[in-house]
């Protein structure tokens, strides 16, 4: 019987495998391989292009610390904006907060959120149902480039900067992310496994020191995105968004009584606190 | 063409197997008939001449699909050189795991795509090249080509790529310096060479670089690739392969035990595999000579003539009486499109059959549609029932 496995392409000389109990979807198109699966430790597990994007087990990690980390420092945030995202996790995340009034997804392909919905629907858990959102199929880039209105936190969960994802790693890109936040907004983005990739968050560090008053990485240790912790970048206008005390963020996540598996305000806080090794990488 | 004309050695008869005349009635000329069944036999046979050597198909001698679905089953690897060939084993379904990018010139966005198909290993011989790997460094292993000159090759590769021997310590040198993992070395004596004697010397001359770990290095290299050059029988005087491949099985001996060793065949696996037939379309008497026009030629499947520097073996089936010297021309309008000058054939009919066997490697590859005819079909026997393509729930990444 053929063995059936999922050998991550990532790096060459490492990497992580996961034995296949079964597919559930594969698409291949001259832009990309998506491959969706079943293994016993993760779940479902969905990769693009051999590398891995999410699985059922370990995405609360990765979406917790994207969605409430802006969104508890804010405080107040109404319009939120989510580039990519098309499985929905994060989506699931921020409809939580009940002080946010309209969620706007841009996603640049509707079969992934149509797969997602069919495959992944733990990510989602109804959330592409929830009143306050709404679904735009557009190409992330040119939508920040000619929307009109103005967002309190921009979330962008992109794929890697070697997939079409690209332009979301550019500095034109964050400059145009920055003439949509509202006063006081915040932008949040992944930037990738810094042990293995230096020079992603080193590049957003650049990017970011001409563009913003305040800016950052934080982190968190999603543990299929192999390597340690991945740094999530952190980009605003207002410095105190970054240095919100530890019992206003408390405040604030009791009175949302937000039931969450990683996140804490302890956790948001200690985030920020970045190895050495980074720290030197971002010049700070 | 002013080159002599190889006569059609005897012991290429055993390729006769298939009717071909029943194929050509099927599929109508001209035609290539791909024999899958023959391919596997000249993996199997190379593999058994170099135990212990991976061997890395070098798609672009026949990159097509029955091709590709055939060695994948075999459990061969794959040499990429382009982003269309990529194209092609994503369509087999070949996991990534298997195959080298092995162009040493690359454009960035090959790089990218073939690091999206999951390609992490590729070639370099210069400075240049290792810059525009610099950006992928924690993804990629490099393997760094050495050129060894070799004149009696038929193609010689080393003109074109490769970095001198004693320019390598400095390359190796700097791709350290960048952070690059050099996993080890590659060469190419040439395409269809005619001994295995500068197999051997390269060999030996890559023993120094793969013993120790050098001082800066991230690692000791761990792969040695023989490149290509395994000769095919066109004209009755080359070596069996496993004649041909004891020399380089006594030279790796003395590579250490933690290299790899891997080979990039094209023309070995893909030569022997594929047949042209051709049709007699008309016919004229010039200067006392016979020409017989068929309906391939230099701009379609003997392509190989003029850009791979090879004769192939032609039978005539149908020729009657006495033979004398006679021009194949192909169907172009171009004068230069002659397959053969003087070739000896007995009296040949429109519609009359020519065969010709061992045209599997750089022929469909480099045809053309010169004058708006067509490339010609290819037919497989004995391809593997289901191509990988037709089903999109296959996975076989292991």
């Amino acid at each position: 019987m053929a063995r059936s496995e999922f050998v991550e392409t990532l790096y060459d000389s490492y990497g992580q495998r996961f034995s296949i109990d079964e597919v559930f979807f594969e698409s291949r198109t001259e832009h990309q391989h998506l491959l969706i699966f079943h293994n016993a430790k993760f779940g479902r597990v969905m990769a693009l292009d051999g590398v891995v994007q999410t699985t059922e087990r370990d995405e609360f990690y990765y979406h917790e610390m994207l969605a409430h980390v802006p969104l508890f420092a804010h405080g107040a945030a109404k319009r939120v904006l989510i580039v990519g995202g098309g499985d929905g996790g994060l989506l699931r995340e921020v409809v939580k907060h009940r002080e946010v009034e309209q969620v706007t997804q841009v996603e640049i392909d509707g079969s992934v959120v149509e797969m997602a919905k069919t495959w992944l629907p733990d990510h989602s858990r109804g959330a592409f149902d929830d009143p306050r959102f709404e679904l735009v199929i557009a190409d992330g880039a040119e939508y920040v480039r000619t929307a009109e209105r103005r967002f309190d936190v921009i979330l962008v969960d992109s794929t890697d900067p070697i997939g079409p994802g690209e332009v979301l790693f550019s500095t034109a890109f964050y400059r145009d992310c920055d003439a949509l936040l509202a006063p006081g907004g915040v932008l949040v983005n992944q930037n990738g496994v810094p042990f293995m990739q230096l020079d992603e968050v080193r590049k957003t560090a650049r990017a970011f020191r001409e563009l913003f008053a305040d800016w950052h990485f934080y982190g968190v240790a999603v543990p299929t995105y192999v390597g340690g912790i991945m740094t999530l970048g952190w980009a605003t206008q207002e410095p105190t968004r970054r240095t919100v005390p530890l019992e206003v963020l408390e405040e604030r996540f009791a009175d949302a009584a937000i039931d969450t598996r990683y996140y804490t305000p302890a956790v948001h806080r200690g985030a920020f606190a970045l190895p050495r090794f980074v720290q030197e990488a971002i010049e700070r | 063409m002013s080159e002599p004309t190889i006569a059609a050695p005897p012991v290429l008869l055993e390729t006769l197997g298939p009717d071909w005349r029943a194929l050509a009635r099927a599929h109508g000329t001209p035609l290539l008939v791909l024999d899958c069944d023959r391919l596997r036999l000249q993996y199997r046979r190379l593999a058994a001449a170099l135990p212990g050597v991976t061997l890395h198909y070098a798609i672009k001698a026949l990159p097509h699909e029955a091709v590709i679905a055939t060695l994948a089953d075999e459990g061969a690897s794959f040499d990429i050189a382009t982003s269309g060939e990529i194209a092609l084993l994503e369509r087999q379904y070949v996991p990534p795991a298997r195959t080298i990018h092995t162009h040493p010139i690359k454009r960035d966005d090959e790089i990218r795509r073939a690091l999206r198909y999951g390609c992490t290993t590729f070639v370099a011989d210069n400075v240049d090249e290792l810059d525009k790997l610099v950006p992928y460094r924690h993804r990629v292993g490099v393997l760094v080509r050495v050129s060894f000159p070799n004149p009696t090759a038929r193609v010689d590769l080393s003109r074109k790529f490769g970095c001198a021997v004693d320019e390598l310590p400095a390359l190796l040198a700097a791709a350290d310096a960048r952070g690059l993992h050099v996993k080890g070395l590659s060469f190419h004596v040439g395409s269809q060479v005619d001994g295995p004697a500068a197999h051997v010397d390269a060999i030996h001359r890559c023993l120094p670089f793969l013993e120790t770990r050098r001082p800066g290095a991230l690692a000791r290299a761990t792969v040695l690739d023989l490149g290509g050059g395994f000769p095919v029988n066109y004209d009755g005087a080359t070596p069996e392969i496993e004649a041909f491949c004891a020399p380089i099985r006594e030279a790796l001996a003395l590579v250490p035990p933690h290299v790899a060793v891997i080979a990039e065949p094209g023309r070995y696996l893909a030569a022997p595999a594929m047949t042209c037939v051709t049709a007699v379309v008309g016919r004229a008497r010039r200067g006392g000579r016979m020409w017989y026009y068929l309906d391939d030629g230099v701009y379609g499947s003997f392509s190989g003539q003029l850009y791979d520097h090879t004769r192939y073996p032609l039978l005539p089936l149908d020729a009657r009486g006495a033979p004398e010297p006679s021009v194949l021309a192909g169907p172009t309008c171009d004068s230069v499109d002659v397959i053969a000058e003087d070739f000896p054939v007995g009296e040949l009919r429109i519609g009359d059959l020519i065969v010709a066997p061992m045209m599997g490697a750089y022929t469909a590859a480099s045809a053309s549609e010169f004058n708006s005819l067509p490339r010609t079909r290819i037919v497989a026997l004995g391809a593997p029932a289901k191509l990988a393509a037709a089903d999109e729930r296959v996975v076989r990444l292991a």
